[in-house]
């Protein structure tokens, strides 16, 4: 077998440049935002009658689907911030594409969501991908975004508080966090996240 | 898009979209937002020219959304009670903050409305990277975001369809619909969506963004209209407030706990 | 042993002993491949599938090492500067690249603003700007679409945007990946003219070097037939080797069977030397060549008089071929839609649909009986989409009726229809019964469509070719008596596309009715009993084949061509379409006695 000439044994570039975001990184932050913003649109549309039936109690409900962005962005990219960047990509997309009657306001619930998400992987180095952290996640995406909510519409001082804040959080936990591992494992599984972190990793564990 | 407002610098509109949200924040008196959103739709009407139907089918959402905090508000805070049946109590400081926070809710959304009908998405995009400093690569993947999201509809269409045709049948002899199929064509759409972002990084990486030191071609016009434009805004919202700080009608959050 | 090709100056592409590996098999993708490409040279890139076509054009373009996840050794020079040591982004300063998916060839809503992108990202002035995007577009052919909005726009439309999106910086290498795969008949006629036209010296500068990937070699070919090929091709075997490199007649015609064995759709010429490799250019007498005119009015498809003898005689009726299907005596009937009008609306809702839904078919009657085969046949938008969908239960008929047993539909894009994480799942969804009687019928089915190695494969991993036939196996499971397919064969090689038509003549044999659309007019005309022609709103002929083809003005208004072929059988060899075809499809391959060397 003929020797390899001079030209040296290319690496891929992420490995030379580890903390660089790539464009397709990027892409799929916006991806992930343009296709959970367009289906929570699509549930609306379906389930306007559960909604009418939980009336103002659905927004909790609901807010899990709005905390998916950031576990699956951060278990497929992860690097740092990939989950903060997912949440404020999506709302950017709901308030100027889907034109949001929340307004720009969305954004800061977006970032403190994101934040919050993005802690139980941060601590845990970005190397801890199991059904705790996710459920971490999604309680802390939650909760952090509770308050801050809470303050914006309203629910201070009204009898509700206490419930509104645990429907939220178990929507976080089961929604955010748990759907969210689901969803990611399935996506590894069908190959389309191959050339992305998580690819490597998995490829580099077989 | 015709009318002044669809002229203005899209990254001005935002930043005062931005500002005029986080000024009612603090507010929490019925009368300022209420105030503030007549002038809003006055100028959005003027201004940006919405086809009336439009304008009406935003309203539907918005008005459903306040009304739904009113009565929430009004049943679920505690204070002096107006009104009682059985279980269910109306209270005055009830309506007083539902009312508050409904009229700041419509106030938002008009002004929502008001952009997006006057502002198009690539050129707010282009404009906050000529202006804001946005970063290149960011600003065109969420270029080329709206453009997958264009094509959302018609694949989720398709994929529902496609769903369907082995979906088992149920008890009508309709295939079955249900969040379980919702959730396997939400996947599928996932998937499809995950591949194409790859290949439109691709894209976009062979057109050669990213390498620094771009020209804009069609660059988005920022004139001293939209600066006066601005101080009107700024002006006219600050001057609202002020009368009704003044007038005593402003109520700050002490009023979430009964103060 | 592959040609060396003389360079005068540098070349412009230069690989030397690439290889490149994915941790995801232990096979390399590449193998010690060293080829070099000159200035405006057009060379033709053909192999097996999976044989690495696509990664070669990775190579060039950067993707490997820089976006794949793959390993690549050896070295990568175009225009001189090695791929490693670059990024993605400074190779597309050289290196143009449109890629099959029309969808995501073209980024950004305006099309004026997709063409002037890249002249944006490489900094050149704005006033210089508005020419060359005028002068791109015109180049490609798409000066009318400058003020359009992408999502209006075609297939076809949008390959070419793409193009001029590629072309307007000037590119020193063009790398085409099956630039037409994913177009109908139009668009890919549309594409090629604007590759062609790409590929000339002109007032956007000298020509670049194109490497194209194609695998419809005979659509490409044309009326000129191999002379309308790129000069050079160079071959890619299993395993990422370089079988052969040189001209591209003299590849055809030395590696004619391995190709044909391969799956490649191949000329005409280069077909019949696969299968009776005694028949070739150097030796034969020529006939009057083909022309345009004459090979649309019956004229010979080939210049080859000993191939021409050849087609004679596979048409010749002799003992009955075992695996010819003979046309089926009409049975019951399975299907039938009557006064159906067809929309584009949606999904059944209970509600009021706002008036008029854009009718897209008017007052079509359609009748399927057990064991025949049906092609539906169409220009594109003419609604054979919407028809199947229609009869397939999923969206109501704007008028009419229809009655029938559910149908099983299969898609366009397979991908849409998985809902399963394995094959062997995915063929099991939905069926009633018990769990073995699914498990009996899974594996009846991945016996039968060759899919036993990849049961336990996630769908989405799988090849082109074989999620088809997956779609079609978890389909025919459900054994419903009507099957509807939507372009079965889209993009398919012609192995999978022989494939599939194996497994629809059985699914009929068993007594199903078939009900199928295609722009593929030989795939069609070896397969169906009867056409449907669709056109100006209506249904404009139901009839048996070769009534329905022979009949030029019913295609003209269609917008239907026929291929040289099947119309010269139609003149030459009347009521034998089907068995030539068949016989021509089903000949084996047969490698050449290689020449002695004195």
């Amino acid at each position: 077998m003929p020797a390899s000439t001079t030209a040296p044994a290319a690496t891929p570039s992420a490995r030379r440049r580890p903390l660089a975001w790539t464009l397709k990184d990027l892409v799929l932050l916006v991806v992930l935002g343009v296709v959970f913003g367009f289906l929570y649109w699509a549930l609306v549309q379906a389930w306007t009658g559960a909604a009418i039936l939980f009336g103002d109690l659905t927004q909790h409900v609901l807010l899990g689907g709005w905390l998916l962005a950031a576990p699956v962005a951060i278990a497929i990219i992860r690097r740092p911030l990939a989950g903060l960047l997912a949440e404020v990509l999506a709302a950017v997309i709901e308030v100027i594409f889907l034109g949001s009657p929340v307004g720009p306001t969305l954004l800061l619930a977006a970032a403190l969501q994101g934040l919050g998400s993005e802690l139980p992987f941060a601590l845990t180095r970005y190397r801890r991908y199991g059904w705790l952290v996710y459920a971490f996640s999604g309680l802390l995406g939650a909760a952090l975004v509770f308050f801050y909510s809470a303050f914006r519409s309203g629910w201070y001082g009204t009898d509700l508080l206490t419930i509104r804040l645990i429907v939220q959080l178990i929507s976080g936990v089961l929604i955010g966090g748990l759907l969210a591992k689901v969803i990611v494992d399935a996506l590894a599984r069908t190959g389309v996240v191959d050339n992305f972190a998580i690819g490597r990793d998995l490829s580099r564990a077989r | 898009m015709t009318g002044y407002l669809a002229r203005r610098n899209p990254t001005v509109k935002l930043a005062l979209l931005f500002a005029v949200s986080l000024a009612t924040f603090f507010l929490f008196d019925p009368v300022t937002p209420a105030v503030l959103y007549l002038l809003a739709l006055a100028a959005i009407v003027i201004g940006a020219r919405p086809e009336p139907r439009a304008l009406a089918a935003a309203h539907l959402p918005l008005l459903a959304f306040a009304l739904g905090i009113l009565m929430v508000n009004a049943l679920s805070r505690p204070g002096t009670v107006l009104w009682q049946a059985g279980a269910a109590r109306v209270t005055v400081e009830g309506l007083e903050v539902g009312a508050a926070l409904g009229a700041r809710a419509l106030l938002i959304g008009i002004l929502s409305f008001g952009f997006v009908v006057c502002t198009d998405a690539v050129a707010l995009l282009t404009s906050l990277y000529q202006h804001a400093r946005l970063n290149e690569r960011v600003c065109f993947a969420l270029v080329a975001g709206y453009r997958m999201l264009q094509q959302l509809g018609g694949e989720w269409e398709v994929i529902r369809y496609a769903q369907r045709v082995r979906a088992p049948l149920g008890r009508h002899g309709q295939p079955k619909a249900g969040p379980a199929r919702f959730g396997l064509a939400a996947f599928a759409l996932l998937v499809m969506m995950v591949r194409r972002g790859e290949r439109v990084a691709q894209s976009l990486e062979a057109r050669g963004l990213g390498r620094g030191a771009r020209t804009v071609w069609r660059p988005v016009p920022l004139t001293s209209h939209d600066g006066w434009f601005a101080v009107a805004v700024l002006g006219g919202v600050a001057l609202t407030i002020g009368v009704s700080v003044l007038a005593g009608v402003a109520r700050g959050p002490s009023a979430l706990f009964g103060g | 042993m592959p040609a060396s090709h003389p360079t005068v100056t540098d070349p412009v592409v230069q690989l030397t002993e690439v290889t490149v590996h994915t941790p995801r098999r232990p096979a390399p993708l590449l193998h010690t491949v060293t080829l070099s490409i000159a200035p405006g040279e057009r060379m033709l890139l053909l192999g097996t599938s999976g044989a690495g076509k696509s990664t070669l054009l990775h190579t060039i373009s950067g993707g490997i090492p820089h976006s794949v996840n793959a390993d690549l050794s050896g070295q990568v020079l175009v225009n001189g500067r090695d791929t490693s040591a670059s990024t993605v982004v400074d190779i597309a300063m050289t290196v143009g690249v449109l890629g099959q998916d029309p969808s995501s060839s073209v980024t950004m809503s305006q099309v004026d603003q997709e063409v002037a992108f890249p002249l944006e990202n490489q900094g050149v002035p704005a006033a210089e700007i508005t020419g060359r995007v005028q002068e791109a577009l015109s180049l490609v052919g798409a000066a009318h679409l400058a003020g359009r909005g992408t999502s209006t726009l075609s297939g076809g439309e949008l390959q070419r945007v793409a193009l001029a999106g590629t072309l307007v910086g000037r590119p020193a290498v063009l790398l085409l990946d099956e630039p037409t795969a994913m177009l109908d008949a139009h668009g890919v006629t549309m594409v090629r003219a604007a590759v062609a036209a790409a590929g000339v010296d002109g007032a956007a500068g000298t020509a670049p070097a194109v490497v194209l990937v194609e695998h419809r070699l005979d659509e490409l070919a044309g009326p000129a037939g191999l002379a309308g090929l790129p000069p050079r091709t160079v071959l890619l075997g299993d395993g990422g080797v370089v079988l052969a490199d040189g001209p591209t007649v003299a590849v055809l015609k030395e590696q004619a069977a391995t190709l044909h064995r391969a799956g490649c759709w191949l000329p005409l010429e280069a077909e019949l030397w696969a299968v009776a490799p005694a028949v070739g250019p150097d030796d034969a007498e020529t006939a009057p060549g083909p022309d345009d005119e004459s090979a649309g009015r019956g004229g010979a498809p080939i210049a080859d008089v000993r191939g021409l003898a050849l087609l004679d005689s596979f048409a010749a009726p002799s003992g009955a071929a075992a695996t010819l299907r003979a046309t089926p005596t009409p049975g019951r009937t399975l299907l039938e839609g009557t006064g159906l009008s067809v929309s584009r609306d949606r999904v059944r809702r209970r509600t009021a649909r706002r008036p008029g839904p854009r009718i897209l078919l008017r007052d079509v009657d359609i009748r399927l009986t057990a064991g025949e085969i049906v092609a539906v046949l169409g220009a594109n938008g003419c609604g054979k989409t919407s028809l199947l969908l229609t009869l397939a239960g999923l969206v109501d008929p704007a008028a009419g009726r229809i009655e029938g047993q559910r149908p099983g539909l299969v898609f366009q894009n397979p991908e849409h229809q998985f809902l399963r994480h394995t094959v062997a799942e995915e063929i099991g969804y939905g069926l009633p019964g018990s769990a073995a009687d699914r498990a009996g019928i899974v594996a009846h089915r991945l016996a039968g469509h060759r899919l036993e190695h990849l049961a336990d494969q996630n769908p989405h991993r799988l090849s082109g070719g074989e999620k088809r036939r997956l779609s079609l196996a978890a389909m025919l499971a459900h054994d419903r008596p009507v099957l509807l397919a939507d372009e079965p064969t889209f993009g398919l090689d012609r192995r999978d596309t022989l494939a599939t038509a194996t497994a629809l003549t059985e699914a009929a044999a068993t007594g199903r009715g078939i009900l199928f659309s295609s722009h593929d007019l030989r795939f069609v005309a070896a397969l169906a009993d009867r056409l449907l022609v669709l056109g100006d709103g209506r249904l404009l002929a139901d009839g048996p084949i070769e009534a329905v083809l022979a009949d030029a003005d019913l295609l003209r208004t269609a917008g239907l061509t026929l291929p040289p072929l099947v119309s010269w059988l139609l003149h030459r060899h009347p009521g034998a379409l089907r068995r030539t075809l068949h016989r021509l499809d089903t000949a084996p391959a047969v490698d050449p006695v290689p020449a002695v060397v004195s």
